[in-house]
């Protein structure tokens, strides 16, 4: 079969030694970029492009690609430890992850983060090689309806995985969304409440609102009076380092689902994969017999959508690979790697560069096997971290943070606007709205504005489409039906306190 | 969230028929955020024939906004809620002070002096810091970031003061 | 062996070099750090691999490094800015480009530089052609066609492009004029999703950089009706001119070049002007511009007054184009 003989010639270009020290290389950069708050792996293979013109181009790109989905392990660590998501991609992560190690379980959640995303990323990687050409399909099915109603129902997804208020978490995602709006705007140009900062005029990054909401928010408010107790009861806390056999029985099937949704919606470019994340989590909420666990230190809400995301970060390299059209920033840049080696990727990239793309696609795999090497004895150091007094811990995550900031656009004022989202973060802890949807609000508003106004532009003003294009007419279905999920619990409880009030 | 007040709640100045005063307060506050953000894009130019202007969108999710923030507040007034937390200052205090003196020292003084200098400013925050101690990790903390960021990560990033390399 | 072209590089920045002694001290030593070049848009892009080629050559010539960085933002003006205020001692340049030094003038009323009088040139790298592209199963077979057929069905076509201020807004802007049509423009964030699109068939057609769009053209998801520059390009050999397919009036190259701040010494600027040609008559350079389909500019036009009157000729040329736009 020709698969078998394309992949045997991928794993011996794989296994050469200088393309196996590259995939290591890239491994290593990727977790620590990941582990890194604010370090995103844009900037870090931006800042590394240079290096890879010496490289011979396959073991360069390797290496790009391992720091990318290396990141994605490396992610989930400054989520579950301290609360602080280093990719908008493990921002759900967070909720059940750091209320896992608040109850000493820091150790199994890392563990299963980085099992879920082995797994993932192992289905993902043969997913690419065997479906990669028909997937593509997919990708230009998708249209900027299509889009648009994709984006609904992602910021669905974060009305579902509120704890709380549903009120205040749809309150939450239209801030988020409200926020996402400054910059420029794409079709005209016009500066959008920028107030004429030349560092607002591209927005508001994900890294700074995400630092200081999560982040510096976090320290801010374990440094109140009453909350030391709770922290000193964390360090006395800390048990296994390893999942137990209930963690794994009750993590498998929230792999499996977060790596099927991880895959299907990582093919999309642009937002696939946060999407991707909140999907996962939203469906192992859903499904949970008892969702009131979820947010409260669920390891199926650590599992779910570690493994959708490391799936997705796997399956979003399709597009480039069989079309050679970048779906990301990441890519983009890959593609520029290729470029000074004289490679412009096309659709027949898979035909002229067999060795580029199936030595890659073996190279996945191959790094996702270093990863999970590398990543579960680094769960003892973590968890070790966790010992290391607050009074220490919490300077080192600000200069961190700081510096993680600062090195994204090399821009001061995205430090303090940092700072000014952290007392934002505090001021919403204190009111008990949840960051979570709010980030997500963010992240997808700009996606979900642009892609409404394309499809209106295309469609000359004609609303219909959303509904008369059978992918968009789905999903919104979906997202309805969802929404109807969320609120009627709410709605049915209300109703049984009037009754119960009636009653008494 | 688990940081109810264990000292004295703080006296509420709300009238008595707020009966969430977080909530209230909480719900509000998004409004007020609405209505700046209304006034922020009101320059913006607003539909054109069927395509979107620059602030169709901004206005439109600040009028959403201003009613969900009108229900947050709503549901304050009509049902028993949490009262608002204790805000302490230290914390957010220092902070806050060693972001903005990062930011502002970062260029000028370069990554040495800043990293540390911001890592002493934020350890004020908490009553708990022993100076010896704090000094020491601090050091420390800004020798292994000199040599990662520059140097293992490649950021081009100033690591001393200006003045002294001139 | 040595070509005449190199060899006149070689004489060149050797009297560029011997210039430089009659100067004072900082053009004498200059450069004892690293210089900076600041490339407005991302890594990897056409601007951005056509700077890294160029002054990977240009370091080896004044024997110091020169770093890349790459500022991103408001289609590069964020960039630009901070080249404008940066200090003119000559350790930071940037690559400026058909958007940043000419488009943005018109683009951006509120721009808080001016590309003639903050800027020193310094030396025209090289450019990028552009070429008329549309979906595959779009109608028209040539160029004659196709503005017959947009100017038949203007209300009905949709132009994608990369966003305001990218080279595809701006070229297909100025296509639009000389058809003297309205098309709805589509924005789309960068030029692989507008790619993804017209891959797709969701918009109609575009202008964009021959880089990009050569492996597309040749494996058919996409068609290319002509080439905007007066001769054809090697690596699209089969697609006519604009000129020979019958629309000469246009003609749009996505130069790209190195300016440095106003004030930056003259002997500097001949330094690294001198170090450009070198780079420019290298034949593995010119080798590997070719490859990705850049036109090098010919020896007259790589002076840095030649310089200063492209960047003249095209605010002029862009101005009446995009104005009405903003």
């Amino acid at each position: 079969m020709e698969l078998f003989a394309n992949l045997a010639h991928g794993f011996v270009v794989a296994f050469s030694p200088i393309n196996l020290l590259m995939c290591l290389i890239g491994a290593l950069v990727g977790t620590l970029v990941g582990v890194l708050p604010g370090i995103g792996t844009i900037a870090t293979v931006a800042m590394l492009l240079p290096i890879t013109f010496g490289l011979p181009p396959v073991g360069a790109l390797i290496m790009l690609a391992g720091i990318y989905y290396g990141a994605q392990y490396g992610g989930s660590t400054t989520s579950i430890l301290v609360n602080i998501p280093g990719e908008a991609t493990s921002v759900v992560t967070a909720l059940d992850g750091h209320q896992m190690a608040k109850q000493g379980r820091a150790g199994p959640a890392l563990a299963i983060a980085a099992i879920g995303s082995f797994f993932a990323g192992c289905v993902a990687t043969v997913l690419i090689a065997v479906l990669g050409a028909p997937l593509t399909k997919l990708a230009l099915a998708f249209g900027p309806a299509e889009y648009f109603s994709l984006m609904v129902l992602g910021l669905i997804f974060a009305v579902v995985l509120a704890k709380g208020s549903v009120l205040k978490a749809i309150a939450m995602i239209v801030f988020g969304l409200l926020l996402s709006m400054v910059g420029s705007d794409i079709e005209t140009g016009a500066s959008r409440m920028a107030f004429n900062i030349p560092e607002l005029a591209d927005g508001l990054g994900f890294a700074t609102v995400a630092m200081g909401v999560f982040g510096f928010a976090e320290i801010i408010r374990n440094l109140d009076h009453g909350a030391e107790m709770d922290r000193n009861l964390v360090q006395q806390k800390i048990t296994g380092l390893m999942p137990t056999r209930k963690d794994l029985v009750d993590s498998t099937p929230a792999i499996l689902r977060g790596t099927v949704l991880g895959s299907i919606l990582g093919i999309l470019p642009g937002g696939g994969a946060v999407i991707a994340s909140f999907a996962a989590y939203t469906l192992e909420k859903k499904l949970a017999k008892d969702p009131k666990r979820f947010g409260r230190g669920a390891i199926e809400g650590v599992a779910a959508p570690e493994s959708a995301n490391n799936a997705a970060a796997q399956t979003s390299f399709i597009p480039l690979l069989t079309l050679g059209i970048p779906p990301n920033a990441v890519m983009a840049l890959m593609v520029g790697a290729m470029t000074i080696h004289g490679i412009v990727p096309g659709p027949q990239v898979m035909q002229k560069q067999p060795d580029l793309v199936w030595g890659m696609i073996a190279s996945m795999w191959i790094g996702n096997l270093m990863l999970i090497i590398i990543n579960l004895p680094l769960v003892g150091i973590w968890v070790r971290l966790l010992r290391v007094p607050y009074r220490l811990m919490f300077p080192s995550i600000v200069v961190f943070c700081a510096i993680g900031i600062y090195s994204v656009n090399n821009a001061p004022v995205d430090v303090v606007l940092a700072g000014v989202f952290g007392l934002v973060g505090y001021w919403l802890i204190k009111h008990d709205f949840e960051p979570a949807p709010l980030l997500l609000g963010l992240v997808l508003g700009p996606l979900m504005e642009e892609n409404l106004r394309r499809a209106l532009l295309i469609s000359r003003g004609d609303w219909s489409v959303f509904l008369s294009r059978p992918l968009s007419a789905v999903l919104l279905a979906i997202a309805a039906g969802l929404l109807v999920l969320a609120v009627l619990p709410t709605l049915r409880a209300k109703r049984d306190e009037v009754f119960v009030e009636s009653e008494g | 969230m688990s940081d109810t007040p264990s000292e004295a709640p703080v006296k509420s100045i709300l009238p008595k028929w707020v009966r969430g005063p977080q909530d209230f307060v909480g719900g509000l506050a998004m409004m007020a955020v609405a209505l700046f953000a209304l006034w922020a894009s009101s320059d913006l130019q607003g539909m054109h024939g069927f395509s979107f202007g620059a602030g169709t969108a901004p206005r439109m999710f600040a009028v959403l906004l201003l009613l969900l923030g009108g229900a947050v507040a709503l549901v304050g007034i009509l049902k028993d809620g949490p009262h608002i937390a204790a805000y302490s200052w230290r914390g957010p205090l220092f902070v806050s002070a060693a972001i903005v003196f990062f930011a502002v020292a970062i260029r000028p003084l370069g990554l040495v002096v800043s990293a540390f200098a911001a890592f002493l400013i934020a350890a004020l925050g908490s009553h708990e810091t022993r100076w010896l101690e704090a000094i020491i990790v601090g050091a420390c903390l800004t020798l292994g970031c000199a040599l990662l960021f520059p140097y293992v990560l490649g950021l081009p990033m100033p690591m001393f003061p200006r003045f002294l390399i001139q | 062996m040595m070509s005449i072209r190199s060899l006149a590089g070689a004489c060149l920045s050797a009297f560029a070099a011997l210039g430089a002694f009659a100067v004072p001290a900082s053009a004498q030593t200059y450069p004892t750090r690293t210089v900076t070049m600041i490339v407005p848009f991302a890594a990897g892009g056409p601007t951005d691999v056509i700077s890294r080629i160029v002054t990977a050559h240009m370091a080896q010539t004044l024997g110091q490094s020169i770093v890349i960085e790459n500022v991103v933002g408001a289609g590069g003006t964020t960039a630009t800015t901070r080249a404008a205020r940066a200090a003119n001692d000559g350790y930071t340049l940037i690559t400026g480009h058909m958007g940043t030094h000419a488009a943005s003038v018109p683009l951006y009323p509120k721009l808080a530089y001016h590309p003639e009088k903050d800027f020193e040139p310094v030396a025209l790298l090289a450019g990028t052609p552009i070429l008329i592209l549309a979906r595959k199963d779009f109608p028209p077979k040539d160029l004659k066609e196709f503005v017959a057929y947009v100017k038949a069905n203007a209300e009905k076509v949709n132009a994608a492009h990369a966003g305001i201020g990218s080279v595809s807004h701006a070229s297909c802007e100025l296509l639009n004029s000389i058809l003297d049509v309205k098309p709805v423009g589509v924005p789309f964030n960068g030029t692989g999703p507008a790619m993804n699109a017209l891959v797709a068939g969701q918009v109609d057609y575009m202008c964009d950089q021959i880089v990009n769009a050569v492996p597309q053209i040749k494996a058919g998801t996409i068609k290319a009706y002509a080439v905007a520059t007066p001769e054809r390009n090697p690596s699209l050999p089969e697609v006519p001119t604009t000129t020979e397919a019958g629309l000469p009036a246009f003609q749009a190259q996505a130069w790209n070049a190195v300016f440095a701040p106003k004030g930056t010494s003259p002997a500097i600027i001949a330094m690294l002007n001198a170090a450009a040609i070198k780079a420019l008559d290298d034949d593995n350079v010119r080798k590997r511009l070719l490859e990705l389909g850049s036109v090098i500019p010919a020896p007259a036009s790589r002076t840095p007054e030649a310089l200063a009157t492209l960047v003249k000729n095209e605010i002029a040329k862009w101005t009446p184009v995009l104005k009405p736009a903003s």
